[in-house]
């Protein structure tokens, strides 16, 4: 029986998704478990989770590439690309119209701009800052003792947002304590602290331009408060595919079956 | 042995020699003018120190080379040095400058070198002249008169150090030398404190190295104030990349222009001076720079161009949008990286920079 | 240069826009404002002063094709440009304007869309937006013929005007003015003035009109009147209690700044002195209750301005002087109509800004000691390395040497995101406290 299946491995900042498919490219299993301490732990667990969904010994996986922050620490990669390169091309397998991607992680986010082939022709990335990310909403998120997946939905309910004025994640923090110390609705400054994030994040997409139909990825694409504040700037709707963190796994796959 | 020591132990051996040791700090000035007073410049560029005491004196917002150069100073770690040459360079350089001269008690004199900024024109080159008059008067008011014939000399090492150096470059650009970025840039940076008939050996030595085939390798052009940290060079290094032509301000900004036969020894080296290409830190026109930038990856046969910035540096980080537009224009990619002289590259950055090889292809 | 543009705009200028501004005034009803019991009520003066920026920012919409435009840097040698006839726009006072508006922030995230970096001078950043999207909400800036720059205030406003310089494919016109790192020597002079006699041949084919040395000399001579007019104004504040806060003198510089060498602004600072004087003669103080007398280093924060005035007239403190302020009134002396070039050389490279960091200590000590002061406000600001870095060390020696309290406040020009409120309130309160009564 040939190796007629692939894998690709996502070892993000937060969270490891792992996706196999077949050689017609063909989704077969995913999984997704927390990076936490040990990369390669998580990128081993990833894997025998997803192989197990799929019913398929290890030996049948072809090829594997890994991508993600901790792409270095996958023993079992025979290939590394960049998380870039992979979002890019998980977004284009799944939209083929979309020439923008938008992928916002845990730690990173990057805008794509890719030609119609689905090679790259221009990105940004954040700066080494966490505005813009989705650690700058967690930690408020903690802040306010709030749960994350509620986040977006409140920003959503606030009649307007309070204007949060500063950048940096340690002075925002102190600046929602004292907002809310002012007696502000809570929903109100969630919805500022949504307000603030997509202005970073349309800050990159104005340095690439936005191209044909744009795609979000990303475990922030599951907070509707920030897909429907970007929604308005960029004047159209994003393309989201239900699993949002696994784009980038799922174009490490499509990269190995090629 | 670590670099530093070795650099600590060759100065020191200088010194036993009777040799003078200038501090010096970013970026041009005329090296020639020091030899002949048996002066060796020592460059502070990127001091291996852990910042402490600096930042009582400079704000979070500030470059790491203005930070690692004072708190060199500050650890009393150039000890060895007998003053301090700071040329003009830019406003945090230029504050720099004057905060140890005015505000701190190093017991060393300073000593400064004011670059014309208006690039081109007969009053430039005149107020560049009579800037190497004044250094002149400035430095035998501490190390004795100068002698001419000895500067007539020092600029005939100086016209075979950079024409070493031109070959080296050149060879490198159509791939015929066989070493990688990270030994190229080590060699190169040894120029920051060598005596120059040493440096020029070590050279020689390098030249060796030549080879006839082309090495198969993808290349790039790299742009920038410095190639810091090096872990930028041993990636390349990983994934094949050659660094055929650079932009650096310590690199091909300012070592390629050799002084003229000129008879009057500081009119040769004005025509240096004058001769070099354009620079963010001489307030070039963007065009200029677009030019260049664009003639290297050219004539390197290279894919792109990596723009190194430090973070913080205005000079640089004002040029970029349009000469990354004037590069798109003519279908050269460009990538910007933002570090820190001393920091390891972090994880996102080498993202970008794989990236960007992603993206230029084979 | 078109006739009809030319008429158009001279009808503007004495007929047209007067009217419809006095129109405007008129219309907008007054707001009668409370007396509040913290400061004096307003100078008569700053309706004036209003006016005449006003319509200047007005007047530019006629300038087109009626007079050649050029974008100037605040220490540019302006008077050459003014025997041309050019019609002068600061970038630096519209990002200060944005800045009180603000609305510097938002503008500034336009260019860093564009990629220029958050960390560049916030100013520039405010004018390449501006450039770059037409958006600003401080009247319309005119499309520039030439870029006039002197880079004696930083190097950075030469990279911003290069940028744009490539921008609209322009001139850039540059007086390089050597740092002092001690003593200014000839050397240095013989370069500006060459480089200043280089730029005629320049501006007349810019400006199609030859130039006119005894004009020239007029002009020179207007802008050192009024240079000395600011250096009385800001003298009257050496009086107790001082008749006007500094806070107010970052906008009353608006027409010095921006306008220098005309005879409007000659003549604005002699109506702004009576009214001072009279105050002093009165006994009237800006702030009603003038406990301690303050120093400002550094240019305003400009979206804080009225904040911080109210912040510090509830302890009974007022600022008397600032560095900033200081910086038109510093090297007036200068000046000479006998002597233009060599006079301008001087006048323009010894202001503070391109001066080595002993001056500018002797200078503030000088500055404390003259008027009074008995605390220091120091801004940090992101955007200004050649204003900031220093100033560490210079509060340190001022405690040294006089034993005066001083704070430093991390901020910005105009980009409040760089302020951090609550950082800055508990700072504040631990200085206040060390004031003591
Ligand atoms: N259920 C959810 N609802 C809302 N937001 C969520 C949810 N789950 C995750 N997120 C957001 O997604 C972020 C993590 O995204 P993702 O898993 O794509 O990151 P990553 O790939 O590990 O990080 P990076 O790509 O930066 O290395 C979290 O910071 C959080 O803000
Ligand atoms: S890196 Fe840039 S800002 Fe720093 S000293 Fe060099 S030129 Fe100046
Ligand atoms: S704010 Fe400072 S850096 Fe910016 S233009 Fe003014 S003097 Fe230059
Ligand atoms: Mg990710």
């Amino acid at each position: 029986m040939p190796n007629d299946y692939f894998a690709g491995i996502d070892v993000g900042s937060l969270s490891t998704e792992a996706v196999i498919v077949d050689s017609n490219k063909h989704l077969l299993s995913y999984s997704i478990v927390n990076t936490g301490i040990n990369s390669s732990a998580a990128a081993e667990e990833a894997l025998s989770e997803a192989l197990q969904k799929a019913e398929l010994p290890r030996n049948r996986i072809a090829k594997i590439i890994a991508t993600g922050y901790g792409r270095a620490a996958v023993g079992a990669a025979h290939k590394r690309m960049t998380e870039i390169t992979c979002h890019a091309a998980g977004a284009q397998q799944l939209f083929p119209e979309v020439r923008t991607v938008i992928d916002i992680g845990g730690q990173d986010s990057k805008v794509i701009h890719i030609g119609q082939d689905g090679q790259l022709v221009d990105f940004a990335m954040n700066d080494k800052c966490a505005a813009g990310t989705g650690r700058f909403l967690e930690i408020m998120a903690k802040r306010l003792e709030v749960k994350l997946e509620k986040l977006g939905d409140l920003a959503l309910l606030a009649e307007k947002a309070v204007s949060i004025s500063n950048t940096c994640t340690v002075f925002a923090e102190s600046e929602v304590v004292s907002l809310v110390a002012q007696n502000h609705p809570i929903d109100e400054i969630i919805r500022g602290l949504h307000v603030a994030i997509v202005n970073r994040i349309w800050n990159q997409v104005q340095t690439v331009g936005v191209h044909g139909q744009v795609a979000l990825t990303g475990g922030v694409a599951l907070n509707r408060g920030v897909v429907n504040l970007l929604e308005e700037k960029l004047e159209q709707t994003l393309e989201i595919y239900s699993e949002p963190q696994i784009v980038g796994a799922l174009g490490a796959a499509i990269l190995a079956s090629k | 042995m670590t670099t530093s020591d070795t650099r600590r132990d060759y100065l020191q051996n200088q010194k036993s020699s009777g040799r003078k040791l200038l501090g010096v700090f970013p970026a041009q000035f005329p090296r020639e003018l020091l030899w002949a007073f048996n002066i060796l410049p020592v460059e502070i560029w990127d001091p291996p120190v852990e910042i402490a005491q600096a930042n009582a004196h400079l704000q979070p917002y500030i470059c790491s080379i203005v930070r690692g150069g004072l708190e060199l100073i500050l650890q009393g770690k150039s000890s060895l040095v007998d003053g301090y040459l700071f040329p003009h360079t830019c406003d945090s350089l230029q504050n720099l400058a004057s905060i140890v001269n005015d505000h701190l008690d190093t017991g060393k004199p300073c000593f400064f070198f004011y670059h014309p900024k208006a690039v081109d024109g007969q009053p430039a080159r005149e107020f560049y002249r009579n800037q190497l008059t004044q250094l002149i008067d400035r430095l035998e008011q501490h190390f004795g008169s100068i002698n001419i014939e000895r500067l007539q000399e020092c600029i005939q090492t100086s016209r075979r150090l950079y024409s070493q150096l031109n070959e080296l470059f050149n060879l490198r650009k159509q791939g015929l030398l066989q070493i990688t970025n990270s030994d190229f840039y080590a060699t190169l940076r040894r120029s920051e404190f060598l005596w120059p008939t040493d440096y020029i050996s070590e050279l020689e030595l390098l030249l060796t190295q030549k080879c006839v085939k082309p090495l198969p390798s993808r290349a790039v052009v790299l742009s920038g104030i410095l190639p810091n940290p090096p872990e930028i060079l041993s990636l390349l290094d990983q994934h094949k990349i050659r660094i055929a032509a650079d932009d650096l301000l310590n690199g091909q900004r300012r070592m390629t222009f050799l002084p003229t036969n000129a008879n009057d020894p500081l009119e040769a080296i004005t025509d240096a001076y004058f001769a070099q290409p354009p620079c963010s830190t001489k307030d070039s026109a963007i065009a200029e720079r677009l030019k260049h930038l664009q003639k290297l990856t050219v004539d390197s046969k290279s894919k792109g161009v990596i723009f190194n910035i430090i973070k913080f540096c205005e000079p640089e980080l004002f040029d970029l949008p349009q000469l990354r537009a004037g590069l798109r224009s003519t279908g050269i990619p460009s990538l910007v990286i933002e570090t820190e002289i001393n920091q390891v590259l972090s994880g996102q950055i080498v993202t970008r920079l794989e990236a960007f090889l992603e993206m230029i292809g084979d | 240069m078109s006739l009809t543009g030319q008429l158009r705009y001279h009808f503007m200028k004495d007929i047209g826009a007067p009217a419809l501004m006095g129109l405007q005034n008129i219309t907008k009803k007054k707001r009668i404002r409370k007396p509040d019991p913290l400061f004096a009520p307003p100078l008569e003066c700053t309706a004036r002063l209003k006016e005449i920026m006003t319509r200047h920012y007005y007047l530019a919409r006629f300038v087109p094709g009626a007079k050649p435009v050029a974008w100037v840097t605040s220490g540019a040698p302006v008077e050459l440009l003014r025997s041309f006839g050019f019609y002068t726009i600061y970038p630096e006072n519209h990002g200060s304007l944005v800045g009180a508006k603000k609305q510097g922030a938002n503008m500034c995230a336009i260019a860093e869309g564009a990629g220029y970096s958050p960390d560049l001078c916030s100013y520039a950043r405010i004018d390449l937006a501006h450039t770059l999207s037409g958006k600003t909400p401080a009247g319309r800036l005119p499309k520039p013929d030439i870029l006039f720059a002197a880079n004696n205030i930083c190097q950075t406003i030469v990279y911003w005007f290069k940028a744009i310089a490539h921008h609209y494919d322009i001139p850039l016109i540059l007086l390089d003015t050597p740092f002092n790192y001690s003593a200014i020597n000839d050397g240095d002079i013989k370069y500006m003035v060459a480089q200043l006699q280089e730029m005629i041949p320049v501006l007349e084919q810019a400006a199609k009109k030859k130039f006119n040395y005894a004009e020239f000399q007029e002009i020179i001579g207007r802008a050192r009147d009024t240079s000395l007019a600011w250096s009385d104004v800001l003298a009257t504040m050496k009086n107790r209690p001082a008749p006007m806060t500094i806070f107010e003198t970052f906008f009353h510089l608006a027409p010095i700044v921006s306008l220098r060498g005309l005879p409007v602004t000659y003549d604005y600072y002699q109506i702004l002195l009576e009214e001072l004087q009279q105050r002093v003669r009165q006994g009237i103080g800006a702030v009603t209750n003038e406990r301690k007398r303050l120093m400002w280093d550094n240019i305003a924060i400009w979206y804080k301005v009225r904040d911080h005035s109210v912040q510090f007239a509830e302890q009974g403190m007022n600022f008397v002087t600032a560095t900033y302020t200081n910086a038109w009134a510093e090297t007036t002396v200068y000046m000479d109509v006998n002597n233009p070039f060599e006079s301008m050389a001087k006048t323009y490279s010894l202001v503070i800004l391109n001066n080595n960091l002993d001056y500018r200590l002797r200078l503030m000590e000088r500055l404390i000691k003259e008027y009074q002061v008995d605390g220091l406000v120091i801004h940090s600001a992101r955007s200004c390395k050649p204003y900031s870095v220093g100033q560490y060390d210079i509060k340190r020696k001022l405690r040294e040497r006089l034993g005066i309290p001083a704070v430093v406040i991390d901020g910005d020009i105009t980009d409040a995101r760089a302020y951090s409120e609550e950082q800055t309130r508990t700072r504040l309160e631990a200085f206040f406290e060390t004031m003591g009564d």
